[in-house]
């Protein structure tokens, strides 16, 4: 399996690595990493490689979201899956991404209902040491979580 | 590539004061402080909270020095453990990074009037009573949900509205910080989102560090103070550490997005988007702070309805004539309108404190008229299994520290290094052997809070007392630990 994201060291958050060859998968990765790092637990669905696996996605939101730049879209698309999941109690473990620009994004997020985060819940995204580069023609993106 | 520091990068004030001249970054305002001894360092050398807390003295209207509590470590923006007062007539900004996503995070403290040999036959029962009360977990809803026109009154109100609705005593107000209420909070200037996240949340811990113990008094080390504060040795007392829940977290999520949108009118250079502030004086600053206010207030309306569930628990559990009382509740995650005497003048600051507890000395009008004349209560919550601590604010402290002091041990370990070194199961079985009930359904949710992860709470308080930012009253042990998954 293509590496989509990983977890890095920090001292009382959660920071994750995410990869993608197009900046619209690397916004799918960071999705699927934020979630998947913390655990989601839901009846119907199986814990596989530390990962919640669903037959199923069928709870799904269509969000567009505005913001300044990559960066704070990011942070911006993000915060708002957290704030639909916190509000439904449902997590998102897919996205398709219909138009991406710099400073918008269209998307439908797909998710399950869950009864709680085995790990711990994520307060925020934040701006901290967050930066999207190009590597060898591949997309990389450090974000820190507030948990 | 970031600055590695070393001691030598840092001047020994004395043993437990150390300081960043203003020469060490051109872009420094102020120099930096940080209270700790030379063990220390070695905690927090390998993490970035000397480098944010450098960031922080850029802070336009800083004063005096950007301070770092001595349980400091890595955060996002500021350092945890981080203090910065900005004047407000000298340009002075506001950063929601500098207060934290938990908006008003904080510990109550509540006395109760019976020893832990009273309490033993009752234990057990009494904290599965308050588990199944005060829902803890991730992605529970309280027994509370309060429509929009409710919760509003809460987010004017906090505590105080919760004592109207029937819920608690006057005395958890009179025995909590600003009463429980900051009078600045404006319920309209919290997004519709914000309070759709709270609207259940009322009552409810939430995860991670946060937690709910059962103490005993173990040991007192001012027998006046602890006398003032109601505390005696043997004595059962109840910790309470959480905060604002998703409604905080959405509160400074949406005000750092509507910063970042403006930062670059008002000319600031950052050395870290995270620290994204406004002018206190601003229309967004003034906003973002009658939000942040509110929030605050949800958060002490918070620990008002769970120790109201903890009263409620004992009077069932153990008898109906079981006193409950308030000792304090204290913010350690929150930004203030403060008078600090600063070269001789008296100056109107924003006070930041982010993992930081106000430690107020004696005299100061914002304290309950009991404790007035000795000081406030200082609460520092300790790990799973260690001891917490009672302290008392000093007059030096108001000097060194614009009374300011730790709030907890503060984390030296990562989150997946403790997962990778403790196994939840085994520490579970480690600390009932050692006699402490554990309630929490969430093994890898106890690994990552093991007390092997923390620093040692004993040396990170002996600094505190040592560099007289407060004074040790007493020490409690816990009985029993609740926790969120």
């Amino acid at each position: 399996m293509v590496k989509d994201f990983e977890s890095l060291s920090h001292t009382a958050d959660i920071k994750i690595r995410v990869y993608g060859d197009t900046l619209e998968e690397l916004f799918r990765h960071a999705l699927i990493g934020m979630f998947q790092t913390v655990g989601p637990q839901a009846p119907d669905c199986v814990v596989r490689d530390g990962r919640l696996v669903c037959m199923q996605l069928p709870q799904h939101h269509s969000v567009e979201v505005e913001s300044l730049d990559y960066e704070s879209l990011l942070v911006d698309f993000l915060s708002h899956a957290l704030y639909l999941s916190d509000v439904h109690n449902e997590a998102y473990l897919d996205v398709v991404i219909e138009q991406l620009t710099p400073t918008f994004i269209k998307a439908s997020l797909h998710g399950v209902k869950i009864t709680g985060f085995e790990v711990v819940e994520i307060k925020a995204v934040t701006y901290h040491d967050l930066e999207i580069k190009q590597i060898n023609g591949a997309w990389q993106a450090i974000i820190v979580f507030d948990i | 590539m970031a600055h590695e520091f070393s001691l030598k990068d840092l001047i020994k004030i004395d043993e437990n004061i150390y300081e960043i001249p203003k020469s060490f970054r051109s872009d420094m305002r102020v120099p930096a402080r940080i209270f700790m001894n030379a063990q220390m360092f070695a905690d927090i050398k390998g993490d970035r909270s000397l480098e944010q807390l450098v960031n922080v003295a850029t802070l336009p209207g800083i004063q005096k020095y950007a301070f770092a509590m001595p349980d400091m470590h890595q955060g996002y923006g500021f350092p945890i453990g981080g203090v910065a007062a900005t004047a407000i007539n000298q340009g002075g900004v506001i950063s929601p990074g500098g207060i934290g996503y938990d908006i008003n995070c904080g510990v109550r403290l509540l006395a109760v009037n019976m020893s832990a040999d009273e309490l033993a036959p009752y234990l057990s029962e009494l904290a599965t009573r308050i588990f199944h009360k005060v829902p803890s977990g991730v992605g529970k809803g309280g027994k509370l949900d309060f429509k929009a026109g409710a919760l509003d009154k809460i987010l004017r109100d906090g505590a105080q509205h919760m004592l109207k609705l029937g819920y608690g005593n006057e005395g958890d107000l009179e025995f909590c910080e600003e009463r429980g209420r900051l009078d600045n909070a404006d319920p309209s200037m919290v997004s519709e989102q914000a309070k759709k996240r709270g609207a259940d949340q009322l009552g409810t811990l939430g995860s991670g560090n946060h937690f709910l113990e059962i103490q005993k008094v173990d040991e007192i080390f001012d027998e006046n103070v602890a006398r003032v504060f109601g505390l005696e040795k043997n004595q059962v007392t109840v910790m309470i550490h959480c905060g604002s829940r998703g409604l905080g977290h959405q509160t400074c999520t949406d005000y750092v997005r509507t910063m970042m949108h403006k930062v670059n009118q008002w000319g600031y250079v950052l050395p870290d988007r995270e620290l994204v502030c406004a002018p206190f004086t601003s229309k967004e600053g003034q906003e973002y702070f009658a939000a942040m206010s509110a929030a605050a207030n949800f958060a002490w309306a918070n620990r008002h309805m769970i120790g109201h569930w903890v009263r409620e628990a004992f009077h069932e559990v153990v008898g109906q004539s079981i006193q409950v009382r308030t000792v304090y509740d204290v913010s350690h995650n929150i930004g203030k309108l403060e008078t600090h005497m600063i070269d001789d003048k008296l100056v109107d600051v924003v006070m930041h404190r982010k993992g930081a507890t106000r430690a107020f000395g004696p005299g100061r009008p914002e304290l309950p008229a009991l404790y007035r004349n000795v000081g406030q209560p200082v609460l520092i919550p300790g790990t799973m299994g260690t001891s917490s601590y009672v302290l008392v604010g000093t007059q030096e402290g108001m000097d060194a520290s614009f009374g300011s002091s730790c709030h907890g041990a503060g984390r030296k370990m990562s989150r997946t290094q403790a997962k990778h070194t403790v196994h939840g199961a085994q520490l579970r079985k480690e600390l009932e052997q050692a006699g402490i009930m554990i309630r929490s359904n969430s093994d890898p949710g106890l690994a990552e809070e093991a007390p092997v992860a923390y620093k040692d709470i004993d040396t990170v308080v002996s600094v505190v007392d040592g560099a007289k930012l407060a004074r040790k009253v007493a020490r409690v042990l816990p009985l029993a630990v609740i926790k969120g998954d």
